[in-house]
């Protein structure tokens, strides 16, 4: 039988996979302020659903969800379509959990 | 102030054959009665590095998963299908097509309000006395006393100075004429992404509109 997997373990995963493409996304120089800016804000949004509901657990089906996200944005060696995820994958992360974007 | 059709010049033959995709109408006309999680998924699949519809429908358990109605399921898996499709192109055709597909969602929620023959696509809008704009307005709304011309954007990323200089040029030469002329950004992309874009803006926009993922349905209504 596996652990329980709480919702702030497994957006932790999912912040950890988004700084990976925001530091790609970096690599367009004339869109770095873009970027840092993009990035703070929708890393705020997600640190405050752990901080109001991090212990919860959630379903496997979840944990896939965004296991499948993180691999999608892990696949990602283009900059300017890091810039395009840095918007998308956060609401993907967000949606999973039952949050508005 | 008046309305002309854009210059018939190269841009413009490319741009029309791009329109002229079937997969472009479609996708219009499915996102425009999408939910906000099924619109997510066609950005999140256009923008996608893999075609596996199987993966997609795994990241999106709110719209594929056991509790999901088969009829909600059926409209979710035509979107991801034809959002497929569009992904399936090479990298120049799909960002064309992606940005087609913005203009021709726009069409499609602003003809519910003011009927099709109202609405246009690429069009100039001329002042007397003023240097008429090189590149036209992607949408437009042609009604004596309610104009509207939209500017119409894949992501937020799109928003620039050029764009919001050319939307409020058009905005204060109509005031300046006696007319009224509301002018907005369309943008398949959130509002917060959209805001964090305008932040650092400084050409004028206090008076431009946002229309963007979650509202797209207000240019209907």
């Amino acid at each position: 039988m596996t652990d329980a997997i709480t919702l702030g373990d497994q957006a932790h995963v999912a912040l950890a996979a988004y700084e990976d493409l925001a530091s790609l996304a970096e690599d367009i120089e004339d869109e770095w302020t873009y970027v840092t800016d993009l990035s703070a804000a929708w890393r705020g949004r997600i640190e405050a659903v752990i901080d109001e509901r991090g212990t919860e657990t959630i379903s496997a089906i979840q944990v896939s969800a965004i296991s499948r996200a993180v691999d999608e944005i892990a696949r990602i060696s283009d900059p300017h379509r890091a810039i395009d995820w840095l918007s998308t994958y956060p609401q993907i992360v967000l949606v999973t959990l039952g949050e508005q974007p | 102030m008046r309305f002309q059709d854009a210059a018939q010049d190269a841009r413009a033959i490319t741009y029309a054959a791009i329109q002229a995709e079937p997969v472009v109408a479609q996708a219009a006309g499915l996102l425009a009665d999408a939910t906000p999680a099924q619109r997510l998924l066609a950005r999140a699949v256009m923008n996608g590095e893999t075609l596996d519809p199987e993966g997609w429908r795994t990241m999106f358990p709110t719209l594929f998963g056991p509790d999901v109605e088969p009829a909600a399921r059926e409209r979710s898996g035509a979107v991801l299908a034809v959002s497929l499709a569009i992904a399936d192109r090479g990298d120049q055709t799909r960002n064309q097509l992606r940005g087609a597909l913005v203009e021709s969602l726009t069409i499609e929620l602003l003809a519910r309000r003011v009927g099709t023959a109202g609405v246009r696509r690429e069009r100039r809008i001329l002042f007397d006395g003023v240097r008429a704009e090189i590149h036209p307005y992607d949408v437009t709304v042609e009604r004596r006393g309610a104009a509207e011309a939209y500017d119409c954007k894949w992501g937020a990323r799109g928003i620039n100075a050029d764009v919001l200089y050319q939307l409020e040029d058009a905005r204060s030469n109509a005031e300046a004429e006696g007319e009224v002329l509301r002018v907005a950004l369309v943008v398949f992309d959130t509002e917060l992404s959209c805001q964090v874009r305008l932040e650092r803006q400084t050409a004028a926009h206090d008076q431009t509109g946002l229309v963007a993922i979650e509202s797209l349905g207000s240019l209907a209504l």
